[in-house]
């Protein structure tokens, strides 16, 4: 048993000490300005959350992301389904919701900016944009695979439409949504920083503006690890909810 | 006689419905589309002109501005600019990652030492990189270049693994039985055994890398779509500026569809989720 689990994790923790050491010595033979340890990026790090700064940053970071995220999830999956349920709602929107899905949101933040200004609901509203589309297609993608069949048999058992989206469609989509889901939180992570960038400056975007303009190289190596730390496990946490409910999925 | 009037008939009538239902399909689709784009331009249309300012972009407007904007030298050089960065970090990134890939996908070692890397970079929001890349080349074309390999690379890396991970055995013990070299085989089996997965991440990675230029122009204010779109939209030119966000839209369709063209024309026994990642 314990030599399994041994076996099982010591290549992780050997590729990560290697990781570290690399950092560690390519940050000592480099300029400081250029690159900083590992040690040294600790420190700082240790230094931001001592000074009460990295928490509250942390947590008006949360605050946008999770706002955003859920309004994405909540407006996208009821939207989704009735586009599927409306035939002539689908094919007639499909075309918008593709271009909309494959352009480059961050380019409507200019005008975001200069029609809302600074407060905390553009912000928002990016998040949402960043995010929605990835549950509106996936969640039109699945229900729009259900079999005819059974809505027909459905149907011929008297359902009516509210029984018929509880029992059959909404099971049906779910793992769908959640495949959209997963994909969202990692565009609306994106969402959130390019929010925190170029509207007002909050949250852990702030802080690494912050230390890159003032040339602390340890401040911005401490924010992408642990952004990155929070990317990672935003990313688990989707697969995970994606794979608990992709169970049924053929 | 009546049997010959019949099949006559039956002849010059059974080519006619075809047209038909085809015609009517196309009316079924295309009709519904047509509406729902101008009910779509009159709302925006009708919100912009009841409660905007009168410099907020709207469709009439927009259309107006679109002869004068796509002729415009200052235009055309920043489209130039910003596609040609990502044509150019798309390709690096894609030769680079093909071979990380690869790698990645048929080493068990390299596997293991690189995965928690590759993944965790994927999970990054590429654009948190951006401070330090300005750091790191200046306020230059080269960081947007870092940025946009940054942005793609990774999905590339992922998919091409998964895809040479997923070459049947039995090809390779073929290749192995007439003692065919170790790189023959990743060239000639492996490579095009994991084609389609690498047109997957390349579709993905072609919408990151657009995405990475336009932030990389925004932050870094080098040349270019992005920065033509900031500019003129601090300058309360939207019109003009949210030409520079059709074309962005269109490239960005372009790259998909293109990548759905080849996967189907190219290898058309290939279907996956390709909605995945």
């Amino acid at each position: 048993m314990q030599t399994s689990f041994l076996r099982r994790h010591a290549p992780f923790w050997a590729s990560l000490l290697a990781g570290i050491a690399l950092w560690e010595i390519a940050g000592r033979s480099t300029s400081q300005a250029f690159m900083v340890p590992f040690s040294e990026t600790l420190v700082r790090l240790w230094q931001l959350i001592v000074g009460g700064d990295f928490l509250s940053q942390f947590l008006d970071s949360a605050e946008l992301f999770l706002t955003g995220f859920v309004l994405a999830v909540v407006v996208g999956a009821p939207l989704g389904i009735l586009l599927a349920r409306v035939r002539v709602l689908r094919i007639g929107l499909e075309p918008y919701i593709m271009t909309l899905y494959a352009t480059p949101m961050v380019a409507l933040i200019p005008f975001i900016l200069s029609l809302m200004g600074f407060g905390f609901t553009p912000k928002v509203l990016v998040v949402f944009l960043f995010a929605v589309f990835p549950v509106l297609y996936n969640t039109v993608e699945g229900a729009r695979s259900i079999k005819p069949e059974m809505i027909e048999v459905a149907k011929s058992f008297r359902s009516d439409e509210w029984a018929l989206w509880r029992e059959v469609i909404l099971p049906y989509t779910l793992p769908y949504i959640m495949t959209g889901v997963r994909q969202a939180i990692g565009r609306a992570l994106v969402g959130m920083v390019a929010a925190e960038f170029f509207l007002s400056s909050t949250g852990l975007g702030q802080l690494i503006m912050g230390a890159s303009q003032n040339f602390d190289t340890g401040g911005v190596f401490a924010s992408i690890l642990v952004i990155g730390l929070i990317g990672v496990g935003l990313m688990r946490l989707g697969l995970k909810i994606e794979r608990h409910f992709a169970r049924w999925r053929q | 006689m009546t049997e010959a009037v019949i099949s006559a008939a039956a002849k010059s009538g059974a080519p006619k419905p075809k047209p038909k239902a085809q015609a009517a399909a196309q009316g079924g689709t295309l009709l519904p589309r047509l509406i729902a784009g101008l009910a779509i331009a009159a709302v925006w249309e009708f919100v912009v002109r009841g409660f905007a300012p009168a410099y907020v972009a709207k469709p009439s407007t927009v259309v107006m501005a679109i002869p004068h904007v796509i002729v415009d030298p200052a235009f055309l050089a920043a489209t130039g600019q910003t596609l040609s960065a990502v044509a150019e970090g798309l390709a690096i990134a894609l030769v680079a990652g093909t071979f990380i890939g690869l790698a990645m996908g048929r080493s068990p070692a390299v596997e293991r030492v690189i995965r928690h890397y590759v993944n965790g970079f994927y999970a990054l929001p590429m654009i948190i990189v951006l401070p330090l890349f300005s750091l790191w080349f200046g306020y230059s074309g080269a960081a947007r270049i870092a940025t946009i390999i940054f942005a793609a690379i990774f999905s590339i890396i992922v998919n091409v693994a998964d895809g040479a991970r997923s070459v049947p055995a039995e090809y390779l013990e073929v290749a192995r039985s007439f003692r065919s070299k170790r790189v023959r085989m990743t060239l000639e089996i492996v490579l095009p055994a994991a084609t389609p997965y690498l047109l997957a991440g390349l579709r993905l990675a072609a919408g990151r890398a657009l995405i990475g230029a336009v932030v990389a122009e925004f932050f870094l204010s080098v040349g270019g779509l992005g920065y033509f779109i900031l500019y003129n939209s601090r300058a309360y030119h939207h019109n003009e500026a949210f030409v520079g966000v059709l074309l962005l839209a269109g490239f960005g369709v372009a790259c998909e569809l293109t990548v759905v063209w080849c996967t189907r024309r190219f290898l058309p026994w290939y279907r996956r989720d390709e909605t995945a990642g």
